[in-house]
């Protein structure tokens, strides 16, 4: 059994003894006979095995690099004495031609705007970006903290209660996914808004990010919970769930204690997938023109402006784009790894 | 194999790398020059009868015969005349429908109001309270009837029926006497319940002539009928509306098919007569229009000229704002560029009711920076710096600019910041609405900071852009400063201040966006509408403007709207038609 | 399987009237008058109060939503226009039936959406199968890589590329133009080249990923393990059994990918300013045309419901083991 030194290195995700001897996921079955002998919790032993897969390491290293980049943004921008907001090109003569477009070639590089700048506006490019991935990530987190949360609920809910709640909860996923998604983001964002704020005032930022954050959170929860409903559907059956009732244990503390810990895995692998999906996502709404609005950095508005300007400077795309492209699919090799550490047999 | 996988991200990453080099915008603008607005003439003169006799001078080198692809950004709203306003609706409209008078451009780049269905632009009586039109001989509608003075009454008669609520309305104040929507009473019902104007309003004696009667001079009215939205509709098949789906053509091309929001197409119509009409050509078989072609997307399939683009250019569709590099810096699509003024002149409108100290205006005066919107309209090809309210395509424009606003294009910070200290107002709270389109997005960031830095603190509140003007135009409104463009329905200044600058018009939906009201200026805008010389009215205008300008502050002129339009290599007779302010749709033909 | 049906398509239209409640009443909730906007400048009290009736926005919202349903089966009267059955709403921004304009943008989304499909399924199917059968080899690590980044690139950045690069610098293709079929195959298929393309790098990448798993993943069942070992044929049992098995999930995704596109590939049709459902959509919320959005949102919500039946149907054909109840 689990000695309390590892319990600690594992972290307070461990599952309770019941748990061990389990992998998460239930067609693991080969599996625990072995682990039985080392006696390590399933925690460690994912760790281990991440630590050994050198793509995870390095696409775990990526992908907080570029969270340490958007939460440091200020701390750049101060480095690098410049400021998203300030039109350097419209200022400062001889930066800009008539037409609005930098003067220099590659969308104005030099050593003073390292990655150009804006043609327009002339803001600088480098911390548009920063600040940008700022605003993207933090709505991206956020709309998956909360996402898995009623996921977990209502999966867990549906899964372990069964009978009529299990069949309510179940049509209202299938009502939920039968929403065009980015159709409902399109149309309700404005609505949203509209209904929340009288057309005479002004909508301030953090309502307007709550309002994205909201409508996409609506329609972000379903694949997840309809996972975890199934997941617990299975594990209710299992002797120790059943053991647990026997003895008394009350429904809370079974879902808390017995049935959650064997979920974690698949929580984890599912949100490595969802929060570049709703980067993406949050990114496409900009794009459309239904995003952040025009003063507040923004990681998908800038493909906005990049799809305006291409024809005459592809530069400015650049950045952003292979920002993004670096970003998804470091995250999505993290998730792969993530899962082959939990799961060995299904990664290959 | 995992090793593999992050080295293959790199070379993709260095793939993206070679896509991304693009070469400099480089420091030549290209040019769009003053010529322009010198060419521009301002006035126009009342032909007579031989001037309005038909055909049309020809189009150098035209030929009759081939498809014409036209691109359009937004589908027609209104098919109705009396529905028009819009200006692209008004462009395509020439078209498909004849009025009394239209404006006749000659080759030269001369303007004359004309005859159309009429035979002169119009006897007036001596006091210019009565204006006589004869009809000319073989006009005629798509269905081969002829056009007579029945239709002309009912043309006008329907103006006041409720559901016609989008076109101009001065001939209908003219008739009624009475500005507003007051005219509506003279005829609530238009002609359709039996009810009809009395002949001291509209007489029509018999098939040919039409008089009509007004209780004040206007020597307008010629301008004014030339107007798509008084174009004639025909009596026998008015269906009110439904009419505006499906109108009668009188025009040199009928409509073989109209789908909302997608494509409309134009064939010949075989009853108009090139011998009655002095304006119009119908050179191209067929004008097939699609709509939902963004300004962006013209522009990028007009300059690639390929195959079917050689034939295909817009009415209306500009240049957008970021395509303005690539269509000046190649000169070959340069070629296939025409430029020129709209009428429009962009301004920030102080609410009045609000903003009670001129010291508070001029600090915002001073600090707006109207370089940022010359640049958010693409540069010197979408706009010019403004230094007042008279656009030079109107008759008294002067080059004066008593805010600076043309010498310090960036804005004067630091005075607008001394200005407002002295004031005592420092820390002003300013809300700043716009209207939420790419161009004054562009704008609000940059008038933000600008008004910031001088010391106010700024709300921007955008809105969606086809409610806009329906919010700013409410009196009650909780805006401090909004942008408003007004263009001049035709070269008159007399079109410009009264709508914009009298304080008696100050009503929800009317155009004096500042709610500026000063019975001083009021009175002076009643003295030099009744001058019957064009030429001292145009200088008594400008010096008004100027006054109300400098003395009271009520807008900040910062642009005259310009703009470029393209069109592909095998269409010819492409010119600028500064009535329309756009490229003239009678006038092209297709190359062979 | 009949039983299946219609117990499926009942379900279906449950879920449709629900989200054409909750649509229509949020969109009916938001405090903007269309009559004002339609009214003009010359607006006066009577001629709104017409134009309202004109518009039937003069009646509770509860009656109005009684008056949409019915306009669906029986088809509706506007001042300004028939609207026949089945009348989705009536656009007073367009002038035009609801119906009349989905109709006409829907061929664009279906050209743009089935001819990517074709080429994204064959191609991403057949490389993912490539990639499982020679598991390990350099084609597996080169398709498995490379479909890994292509995935993970956005049609708002490769669109833009992709043009700047075809149509500008190389002139090999024009901007991307929508030709119906009828009118002209060739211009039809040319002007949707690019789209196309697009939608397939992404895509394609995808469908390599998935079916490359679900491969290896049915390779190991127990029952193609047993068919290896009671001798037969490598390929055999490849193809006999491993494949069918392995597309149920690609079954699933297509379904759920189908149904969203044929509802309106909104950043697609945006990127490359194709008319299509997609873009209808966004310029209607641009123009705050509710009726139009509103018919947009159920017609691609009765897609995605429609192909889910549909595939719910299909498992039953590709893996006998499925009893459909």
């Amino acid at each position: 059994m689990t000695s309390p030194s590892q319990a600690a290195i594992a972290g307070a995700e461990t599952p309770d003894p019941d748990g061990v001897g389990l992998t998460s996921e239930p067609s693991g079955g080969q599996e625990p006979a072995k682990d039985q002998l080392v006696g390590r919790s399933p925690g460690q032993l994912m760790w281990m095995r991440f630590k050994r897969d050198r793509t995870g390491v390095v696409s775990a290293f990526v992908v907080l690099t570029m969270f340490a980049i958007a939460a440091l943004a200020p701390v750049i921008s101060w480095l690098y004495g410049k400021d998203p907001w300030t039109r350097y090109g419209q200022i400062e003569p001889g930066l800009l031609n008539d037409n609005g477009y930098p003067v220099k070639p590659n969308g104005g590089i030099d050593g003073e705007y390292w990655f150009g700048l804006e043609p327009g506006l002339g803001r600088d490019v480098l911390t548009q970006l920063v600040y940008g991935m700022r605003t993207s990530l933090s709505l991206a987190v956020i709309i998956t903290i909360l996402s898995v949360l009623l996921a977990i609920v209502i999966g867990v809910a549906g899964g372990y209660m069964g009978g009529k709640t299990d069949y309510f909860l179940g049509r209202l996923t299938d009502l939920m996914m039968s929403f065009p998604n980015q159709l409902f983001f399109v149309a309700f964002v404005p609505v949203v808004g509209a209904l929340v704020v009288s057309p005479q005032d002004e909508m301030p930022t953090w309502l307007r990010a709550s309002v994205l954050i909201f409508v996409m959170w609506l329609l972000g929860w379903m694949t997840l919970a309809r996972l975890l409903r199934g997941q617990v559907l299975t594990l209710r059956e299992r002797e120790f769930v059943e053991a647990a009732k026997v003895a008394g244990t009350p429904p809370w503390r079974i879902i808390r204690k017995e049935l959650l810990p064997n979920v974690v895995t698949p929580i984890l692998v599912q949100s490595t997938y969802m929060l570049p999906n709703f980067v993406t996502a949050v990114a496409g709404l900009s794009f459309l023109g239904v995003g952040m609005p025009a003063s507040t950095p923004d990681w998908g508005r800038m493909f906005a402006t990049g799809a305006e300007v291409y024809q005459s400077n592809i530069t400015y795309m650049f950045f952003p784009g292979v920002a993004m492209v670096v970003f998804i699919v470091a995250f999505n090799l993290l998730g792969d790894s993530v899962r082959d550490a939990f799961d060995p047999k299904s990664g290959r | 194999m995992r090793t593999a996988r992050v080295s293959v991200v790199g070379l993709a990453a260095g793939a993206l790398i070679l896509t991304g080099c693009s070469s400099g915008g480089g420091g030549d603008a290209g040019d769009v020059s003053k010529d322009d607005a010198a060419k521009q003439q301002v006035r126009y003169d009342f032909g007579d009868a031989a001037a309005s006799k038909g055909p049309a001078e020809p189009v150098k080198g035209a030929k009759k015969g081939g498809d014409l692809t036209v691109y359009q950004r937004d589908s027609y709203a209104h098919l109705d005349p009396a529905q028009m306003y819009v200006s692209d609706e008004g462009t395509m409209s020439t078209l498909i429908h004849r009025r009394l008078t239209s404006y006749k451009r000659d080759s030269a780049g001369k303007y004359t109001v004309v005859g159309d269905l009429a035979t002169d632009s119009g006897q007036a009586s001596k006091d210019q309270r009565t204006w006589k039109y004869t009809l000319k001989d073989g006009i005629k509608w798509e269905d081969g009837s002829p056009i007579t003075s029945k239709d002309i009454r009912h043309t006008f008669e329907r103006q006041f029926a409720p559901f016609i609520s989008e076109g101009p309305v001065f001939i209908q104040q003219w008739m009624a006497g009475k500005s507003g929507t007051g005219y509506r009473k003279l005829l609530p019902d238009g002609p359709y319940k039996g009810d009809h104007l009395p002949d001291k309003v509209l007489e029509t004696p018999d098939d040919k002539t039409v008089i009509f009667h007004f209780k004040d001079p206007q020597p307008d009215l010629p301008y004014a009928l030339g107007m798509a939205g008084y174009a004639a509709v025909q009596e026998k098949g008015d269906t009110k509306e439904k009419y505006d789906k499906k109108p009668v053509s009188s025009g040199p091309y009928k409509i073989a098919s109209f789908k909302s929001g997608k494509s409309m197409k134009l064939v010949r119509n075989e009853e108009w007569d090139a011998k009655t009409d002095p304006v119009r050509h119908a050179y191209p078989d067929a004008h097939n229009i699609q709509f939902g072609v963004s300004y962006e997307a013209s522009t990028k399939r007009l300059v690639s000229d390929s195959a079917e683009n050689q034939t295909a250019v817009s009415y209306t569709n500009q240049v957008d704002a970021s395509s303005m590099q690539s269509v000046r810096s190649d000169p070959k699509v340069k070629d296939r560029s025409l430029s020129g003024y709209q009428p429009y002149v962009g301004k920030i409108s102080l609410n009045m009711d609000r903003l009670k100290d001129k010291k508070v205006r001029e600090a915002i005066a001073h600090a707006l920076p109207a370089q940022s919107l010359v640049q958010a309209f693409g540069g010197s090809g979408g706009g010019e710096l403004a230094g007042n309210y008279l656009s030079p395509t109107v008759a008294g424009h002067t080059e004066s600019d008593p805010y600076g606003k043309v010498e310090n294009p960036q804005g004067d910070v630091k005075k607008a910041k001394r200005i407002l200290k002295e004031a005592g107002k420092t820390g002003q709270k300013l809300t700043f609405a716009f209207q939420n389109s790419p161009e004054w997005q562009d704008y609000s960031i940059a008038a933000k900071d600008n008004l910031t830095k001088a010391g106010f603190d700024v709300q921007l509140k955008d809105i969606v852009a086809d409610t806009y003007y329906d919010q700013i135009g409410k009196v009650k409104n909780k805006y401090d400063m909004y942008h408003s463009s007004w263009g001049a329905d035709w070269p008159s200044a007399g079109t410009v201040i009264p709508p914009t600058l009298d304080g008696r018009q100050v009503q929800d939906g009317a155009s004096n966006y500042s709610h500026y009201n000063n019975p001083e200026m009021n009175k002076e805008m009643d003295r030099i509408s009744k001058i019957k010389d064009p030429d001292t009215a145009a200088k008594e205008w400008g010096k008004l403007a100027d006054k109300i300008l400098k003395e009271d502050l009520p807008d900040v002129p910062l642009m005259y709207y310009k703009q470029i339009q393209l069109y592909g290599s095998k269409v010819g007779g492409a010119v600028n038609n500064a009535v329309i302010s756009s490229i003239d749709p009678t006038q092209l033909y297709v190359k062979k | 399987m009949l039983r299946f049906l219609v117990r499926r398509s009942l379900g279906a239209m449950v879920i449709l009237l629900i989200i054409s409640a909750v649509t229509f009443f949020l969109f009916y909730a938001v405090p903007r008058d269309p009559a004002m906007l339609a009214c003009g400048k010359n607006c006066t009290p009577d001629a709104l109060a017409v134009i309202r009736k004109n518009m039937g926005i003069d009646e509770p919202v509860p009656m109005q939503y009684w008056h949409f349903m019915v306009g669906i089966f029986a088809g509706r009267d506007f001042a300004a226009g028939a609207c026949p059955a089945p009348c989705f709403g009536y656009s007073f921004a367009n002038q035009d039936p609801v119906w009349n304009t989905i109709l006409d943008r829907f061929p664009t989304t279906v050209s743009l959406t089935l001819g990517g499909a074709v080429v994204f399924l064959t191609i991403g199917l057949g490389a993912g199968m490539i990639a499982a059968w020679k598991r390990g080899t350099l084609a597996d690590k080169l398709f498995s890589t490379g479909s890994l980044v292509l995935s993970s690139l956005q049609i708002y950045f490769v669109g833009p590329l992709v043009l700047a690069l075809l149509v500008f610098n190389l002139g090999l293709l024009d901007q991307p133009t929508y030709v119906p079929l009828s009118e002209d195959p060739a211009g039809w298929f040319m002007g949707l080249l690019i789209p196309w393309m697009v939608i397939q790098i992404i895509f394609t990448a995808n469908y390599t990923r998935l079916s490359r798993s679900s491969m290896i993943e049915q390779l190991s069942e127990d029952h193609v393990r047993t068919a290896r070992a009671k001798g037969m044929s490598g390929k055999f049992v490849f193809f006999r059994y491993a494949w069918r098995g392995s597309l149920i999930p690609i079954v699933t995704i297509f379904g759920v990918d189908l149904g969203s596109l044929l509802g309106g590939a909104m950043i697609t049709e945006w990127t490359f300013s194709l008319p299509g459902l997609g873009r209808l959509a966004v310029e209607s919320v641009q123009n705050t045309d509710l009726p139009m959005v509103m018919g947009v949102m159920l017609f691609s919500a009765t897609f995605i419901i429609l192909l889910n039946v549909i595939v719910d149907a299909a498992y039953a054909f590709i893996d006998p083991r499925v009893r459909l109840a």
